[in-house]
């Protein structure tokens, strides 16, 4: 079984951007520096998503006042759908849209879901690329790390 | 009755009793100073750098801050009043702890002499003033860093961006009642150079009387035209977009443009304009 390929913004600072919220004002990430921010990719047509963002949701709630900010950016190229699973979702986090893909490129999202941790300078620390018991243990370790820091 | 309170000293006997007494309080007092000023030095030689030796240069080099603030401790003994007598393995320790006794009490018998009560709330001066003198250097390189960062980074806008060719796109916003910027997009001579997402706090700061520098590019001399797409919510938080486009010529030297934002009051709608600025 072949190996994932290594992720090539690792210990990069991470891109900044600037989303339109699904309900909300826009979020720009670089707005958020001396925070730990958690960045989850999902679709509307992945199945996996909308667990993985529930369980998200449940450390967001749990960490939220520790100083974690966390986004889900919907990479579906109707934004109509994003709204709608938006909508449906239920959390308590800010699902951006990006139906342009550009921030979607920019991460070199190659998996969905995949989350990116960012550290409070900015720097892209770990990436999930799959959603199972055991990165969701990984996840809550890595983000103890980050917040602790 | 009176002859009775007379010692044959000729002192009375109050008095004769009052000296030995305070003599012992200032010993007391003595041996808890120098325990405190024991311990200060101590703490002071975890925390806080050595003493320098006296041949020591005053002024350090930025190359030198990293071993001032950490130094090898065998290199240099720190001054510890616990241990008057340093260990004779260690070369050169005994003359490191001599050295540093001479720094601290110049010219000090060897008996303790009970020490005043002032000496019980005066700090070590010496220790305090180098950590002093530390953190003032740290702060200058600070400020040296950042003016660096600022030369630099004029330096670079001069070179990617020449005076000759340079083209800067300003945006302000005068009041905002009307309109609710959310996004900007600008094209120049047709061709898609920036578009902009506004946060609420970009948008405050604007409101505030900022200006935003949106654009800075470089253009060949000749006519030009810029086009910009404003983008938001209106009067009665409606979805609002609108254009404005000016064709202008880039001469040689800098062209500065700045879209500006007004109110119109007559109309209760917002205005767009692009100004030149000659």
């Amino acid at each position: 079984m072949a190996s994932e390929p290594p992720y090539a913004l690792l210990g990069r600072v991470a891109p900044d951007f600037a989303l339109h919220a699904a309900a909300g004002d826009t979020v720009r990430l670089s707005e958020h520096r001396g925070e730990v921010v958690v960045l989850s990719f999902w679709s509307s047509r992945c199945t996996s998503c909308r667990t993985q963002l529930t369980a998200l949701n449940r450390s967001f709630a749990t960490y939220r006042s520790a100083g974690l900010t966390m986004y889900g950016v919907g990479v579906d190229d109707d934004p109509t759908q994003s709204r709608e699973f938006a909508r449906s979702a239920r959390v308590d986090f800010a699902l951006l849209l990006d139906p342009a893909k550009a921030v979607s490129r920019s991460y070199e999202v190659d998996n969905l879901p995949m989350t990116v941790l960012i550290d409070r300078n900015g720097t892209v620390r770990y990436v999930l690329r799959d959603y199972t018991d055991a990165s969701s243990r990984l996840y809550l370790q890595q983000l103890r790390t980050l917040l602790n820091e | 009755m009176l002859q009775t309170n007379i010692h044959p000293t000729g002192l009375p006997r109050r008095r004769r009793w009052m000296p030995g007494g305070y003599r012992t309080a200032l010993y007391a007092l003595g041996a808890c100073a120098g325990l405190l000023l024991a311990l200060s030095t101590g703490v002071h030689a975890q925390s806080a750098p050595a003493n320098p030796p006296p041949n020591t240069p005053p002024a350090a080099t930025p190359g030198d801050v990293g071993k001032q603030l950490f130094p090898n401790p065998q290199s240099a003994p720190l001054p510890n009043m616990q241990t008057p007598k340093p260990p004779t393995e260690v070369p050169g320790a005994k003359q490191g702890a001599s050295e540093a006794g001479k720094q601290l009490f110049p010219g000090a018998p060897k008996n303790p002499v009970p020490a005043s009560p002032e000496a019980l709330t005066a700090p070590p001066a010496q220790g305090a003033g180098d950590t002093r003198g530390l953190d003032q250097e740290i702060q200058g390189l600070k400020k040296d860093v950042v003016d660096l960062n600022k030369d630099l980074f004029i330096l670079e806008e001069e070179l990617l961006f020449p005076a000759n060719t340079q083209v800067a796109v300003f945006l302000s916003v005068d009041v905002g009642n009307f309109f609710a910027l959310d996004a900007v997009q600008l094209k120049l001579d047709q061709k898609e150079v920036i578009n902009y997402l506004y946060t609420p706090r970009e948008r405050d700061a604007l409101l505030k009387g900022g200006v935003q520098r949106l654009y800075l590019g470089n253009l060949k001399v000749g006519p030009h035209e810029l086009v910009a797409f404003f983008s938001g919510s209106g009067p009665n938080a409606r979805a609002y977009k609108r254009g404005a486009s000016l064709r202008f010529e880039k001469g040689v030297g800098a062209k500065y443009l700045e879209l500006k934002i007004n109110d119109r009051q007559r109309k209760l709608e917002p205005e767009f304009e692009i100004k030149d600025w000659e």
